[in-house]
């Protein structure tokens, strides 16, 4: 099963991260992987663009299924094996619907984490502003004050069970501690940061060189402000 | 069943067609639902901001349960009504695939559709540049080109990823929406049968906008695209 998975991936990248917890949570290690060098821009090699024309990752095949987006990974994977590993949707209707929301939601999150941190590589010099840069920051700072009201109670995104809103919301998460956010001033989710960094499957797929500073990367200390 | 659900939306919404499409789909006609007008700022009231703190429409509620995400409401709704209705996640792995790969592509065609058609919403003025006005349109068309290629075998009942599916539900709106503000039915001639073999659908005919809200270019802003 696990042998007609290949997983092409980038240390550090949330989506290939959520795949990579969603593969260990159905128990389906041993899959082929390869991890690819960002800064030499294997991202766009053959081998990427083959799989995935968007020239992203993660580049993703269960047998000769393609599935690139990282949410139709973990969708996908759960769906094919509901009964193998952990159970990642709730039963209960109403923490699945919560699921839902919280996934989706979810996606704000890591667009306004990429927009603060990856600024300088996704605008070209011309084109940057101070004046964006600060509105980034106000835009990350308010959904950050959304999530904090969200983990007042937990201790999972959907209520009381971990499922596919915590695989997929987790990595964008912990992309932000990496850069430096406060844990005091978002006590419920550096609760749960800390409480998630710790379950067998997030460990396992910890991101390699994750304490390393990136070559031509943002600052680690960059959102200690916000 | 539909009475415990309440959707507040606002006409030419993609987000909020998605939902109306599924729930027609589903056979829960009858649900409680409120048309809101963007032009009045009704979508910051205090009666969607209770519900949705975002200050965003859809809004929707199935007794207590809340999901405004219009992609999380459709997959829950079916789910919850899997059994009801038109099956809308196939059954056969490779289909199911396709399925959530292009339900969750389709989010992409959002993106690269309002970098377009509202630049001058999202970017205020002094931030504005001619080089990224124009990069948006190139991405836009690189998009465009991906979702072709992918409705090449285009025909009644093989959408994209066979019978009628989420992905649809999620991409439609969409591309009705490209095609509403100019989009060149020579140059994307795929997308072009796609869209005008779906208009004819049920659920998409009885939930089509009242009206279209324009973008602050009119409602050509796609003509050369």
């Amino acid at each position: 099963m696990a042998k007609d998975i290949t997983l092409l991936w980038v240390a550090g990248s949330p989506p290939c991260w959520r795949v990579m917890i969603a593969l260990e949570e159905k128990n389906l290690q041993g899959y082929n992987q390869k991890l690819l060098s960002f800064e030499k821009g294997e991202h766009k090699s053959k081998e990427v663009m083959d799989i995935n024309p968007r020239g992203q990752v993660p580049a993703f095949k269960y047998k000769d299924y393609i599935l690139n987006e990282s949410y139709a990974a973990c969708f996908f994977l759960e769906c094919q094996h509901k009964a193998q590993g952990n159970d990642l949707t709730p039963q209960c209707p109403k923490e699945l619907a919560q699921m839902y929301q919280r996934m989706f939601e979810g996606l704000n999150i890591s667009q306004k984490g990429i927009d603060v941190i990856a600024y300088n590589w996704r605008v070209p010099e011309g084109e940057r502003h101070e004046s964006a840069q600060k509105r980034n920051k106000e835009a990350l700072t308010e959904e950050l004050k959304l999530w904090e009201g969200y983990l007042q109670q937990g201790p999972y995104l959907a209520g009381k069970t971990f499922s596919l809103a915590d695989v997929v919301v987790f990595p964008s998460v912990a992309i932000l501690y990496r850069f430096g956010l406060c844990e005091k001033r978002y006590p419920n989710l550096a609760k749960y940061y800390n409480c998630l960094k710790e379950r067998p499957s997030i460990k396992a797929s910890w991101p390699p060189k994750w304490d390393e500073d990136i070559k031509g990367g943002p600052p680690r200390d960059l959102l200690k402000d916000i | 069943m539909a009475k415990s659900m309440n959707l507040q939306w606002a006409a030419g919404s993609a987000p909020c067609w998605r939902v109306m499409i599924t729930l027609e789909e589903k056979k829960l006609q009858g649900y409680e639902h409120k048309l809101l007008s963007f032009e009045e700022g009704q979508h910051k009231s205090q009666e969607v901001l209770e519900i949705n703190p975002r200050g965003q429409v859809p809004t929707f509620k199935h007794g207590d349960s809340i999901i405004n995400e219009s992609t999380g409401a459709c997959l829950y709704l079916e789910s919850v009504f899997k059994d009801q209705g038109s099956k809308l996640i196939p059954d056969t792995p490779a289909e199911q695939a396709l399925m959530y790969q292009h339900m969750m592509e389709g989010l992409s065609l959002t993106e690269k559709l309002n970098l377009v058609v509202y630049y001058e919403w999202f970017v205020p003025e002094a931030e504005r540049h001619e080089s990224a006005v124009k990069r948006n349109r190139e991405a836009l068309v690189s998009e465009l080109q991906l979702w072709e290629g992918y409705l090449q075998n285009v025909a009644v009942g093989s959408y994209l990823a066979g019978a009628f599916s989420l992905a649809d539900v999620v991409v439609f709106p969409n591309v009705a929406y490209a095609f509403r503000f100019g989009l060149s039915v020579v140059r994307f001639p795929k997308l072009a049968k796609y869209y005008s073999l779906l208009k004819e659908r049920p659920s998409i005919k009885t939930s089509w906008p009242p009206h279209w809200v324009p973008g602050p270019q009119g409602f050509d802003v796609l003509k050369d695209v």
